[in-house]
């Protein structure tokens, strides 16, 4: 399991990644979306032990990331953005290396490459230069190198963006067969890719978690949401609200008026959530100064989640 | 660190690094050893070797410029980093390799030795000693450049910061032989790396020399280390 807690990273004054906390479950595919610059790369360059948070912490299957970082890092297999390849390497002596730095026992490894080659549909490049291969071959032997020493754990930045058209369709095929019995995390700009591919959508904005929900259940009559704007204090409200039986999550938004919150609330279908809700924040004496019933789609919830 | 040592090896051999390191060296070290001693008919391949050692300040920089730097540009540093291997295993490796090339050179060198043996006397003593600063001196080098490559953003930067330093170390000599102040001529003595040859020049091995280049190198390598894992932590 993935357990990021609290994490922060600053750039000088500007805060990249603000007070994230995640929890991804064996064999959850986990789609991370938001506009450019909402801290994506960020979040999964320390995920991977690429960069360290400045604050808060991060484990893999209990392996602190700062403290065990072998054992962590011997969990994940990592395509950046872009594909970190040795053009001057044949595919398969590429793989052997990656194999080695991965620790793959060497008596496996051909086996294992073999077995990869065969997963990716790379076999017939094997033998050639990664300096000549098109950017679709490419993307695919990054993935085939984040595959090398069968890690449970796979963090993909925005594997297909680059690609044309059958290329991408290729490729989202290729990190849907991978992902039984992995935990992926999938980051992308395309909505609908995302909904292919993954079980879960966390939306980023500005560095903070603005969204987190299981694709099935958006737009599924068993929830429906909530958006309300509330004059106070964030503290006692969040608190208030999570303690609410009819509230399944309450995620804060940013919101353009001062001194206002802006919430999202996942409800429970058939139940009260606004009437305990009401009465919540009547005995909190804060007053509410909007509510209304929010959106279906992911397409909807992301543009709703990002809007500035 | 013995994978990212094969890797970094054979690129070296599948590019065109290697071949230009050693093919200058052979070329200019020819001519050193035909002004120094097949035209002057001397046997001394005590400054032959000393002569050769003004080449690594030339060269090194062609073998270490790609070492981090290029990484750095072909994003195979994400690579080395989110992998098990330890930083310190990295740079090891990564250094091994640049010292193997310049060992296969230092190899090839002993060619001149044996046309000077051909018509002079050698004295293995003497030879075993000009061939230890000779050696300590390039792995030196490729130390100190190797840390500059690790700081540099493009392959470029890296060869150009580091011929400087290499040039400004040479200097330093420049600037001892143009001062005369006994404590600043002492300091410049002591940091000079051509000046720390000069007893394996005259044929003496020289531990505090040996001890000079041992602790270069292990603080050039150690600020590699820490310096790549700052990066990490940078909030700038």
């Amino acid at each position: 399991m993935i357990v990021i807690s609290s994490v922060s990273k600053r750039y000088g004054s500007k805060e990249a990644v603000h007070d994230i906390s995640l929890r991804v479950q064996p064999g959850e595919v986990l789609g991370l979306l938001g506009p450019n610059g909402a801290g994506k790369t960020t979040l999964l360059n320390m995920l991977t032990g690429f960069m360290a948070p400045t604050q808060g912490s991060i484990s893999l299957d209990g392996h602190d990331l700062t403290l065990e970082p072998r054992q962590a890092k011997q969990l994940l297999g990592y395509l950046p953005e872009q594909a970190p390849l040795y053009d001057e390497m044949t595919v398969r002596d590429f793989l052997r290396f990656v194999c080695a730095l991965r620790l793959v026992v060497k008596a496996d490894a051909e086996a294992h490459i073999d077995e990869i080659l065969q997963l990716t549909h790379t076999k017939e490049v094997e033998g050639r230069r990664i300096g000549n291969l098109s950017k679709g071959w490419r993307q695919r032997v990054g993935l085939a190198q984040a595959l090398c020493g069968d890690p449970p754990i796979l963090v993909l930045d925005e594997p297909t963006s680059g690609l044309d058209p059958r290329q991408t369709v290729e490729f989202r095929e290729l990190v849907r067969s991978l992902s039984h019995g992995r935990t992926v995390i999938f980051s992308s700009h395309v909505l609908s890719e995302v909904q292919e591919v993954c079980t879960r959508a966390v939306i980023l904005h500005r560095g903070r978690v603005v969204f987190d929900e299981k694709l099935q259940d958006i737009g599924k009559s068993s929830t429906y949401r909530l958006s309300a704007r509330v004059l106070g204090s964030e503290k006692q409200l969040m608190s208030g609200v999570r303690s609410l039986p009819s509230v399944i999550s309450a995620v804060r938004v940013p919101c353009d008026d001062k001194g206002q919150i802006a919430l999202n609330l996942t409800c429970k279908a058939g139940g009260t959530a606004e009437q305990e809700l009401f009465t919540l924040l009547t005995a909190l004496e804060m007053p509410l100064m909007r509510l209304e019933a929010a959106e279906s789609t992911l397409e909807e919830v992301f543009l709703r989640c990002t809007q500035s | 660190m013995k994978a990212v040592y094969l890797r970094e090896l054979q690129s070296y051999f599948y590019t065109a690094g290697a071949y230009v390191y050693m093919g200058v060296f052979l070329l200019l070290g020819s001519i050193f050893c035909a002004v120094n001693n097949v035209a002057a008919r001397s046997g001394d391949v005590l400054s032959l070797l000393w002569m050769m050692g003004y080449l690594w300040m030339l060269l090194t920089p062609i073998l270490t410029m790609r070492s981090f730097a290029g990484d750095r540009r072909q994003h195979t540093d994400q690579l080395l980093y989110t992998s098990p291997a330890p930083l310190t295993g990295i740079v090891l490796g990564k250094y091994l390799a640049a010292c193997t090339v310049l060992m296969i050179t230092v190899l090839l060198s002993l060619v001149y030795v044996l046309i000077i043996a051909l018509w002079g006397r050698v004295y293995p003593g003497e030879l075993l000693a000009g061939y230890t600063g000779f050696i300590l001196q390039g792995c030196a080098f490729i130390a100190i450049d190797l840390y500059l490559s690790v700081r540099a953003r493009s392959t470029m930067t890296a060869a150009v910061t580091a011929f400087g330093v290499n040039l400004g170390l040479w200097l330093i000599d420049v600037l001892n032989a143009a001062v005369t102040m006994a404590p600043l001529n002492a300091v410049l003595e002591f940091i000079s790396p051509y000046q720390r040859c000069t007893p394996f020049r005259l044929g003496q091995m020289s531990y505090a020399s040996v001890a000079y280049f041992a602790a270069v190198i292990f603080a050039m390598l150690f600020l590699c280390v820490r310096h790549l894992d700052m990066r990490r932590w940078r909030s700038v």
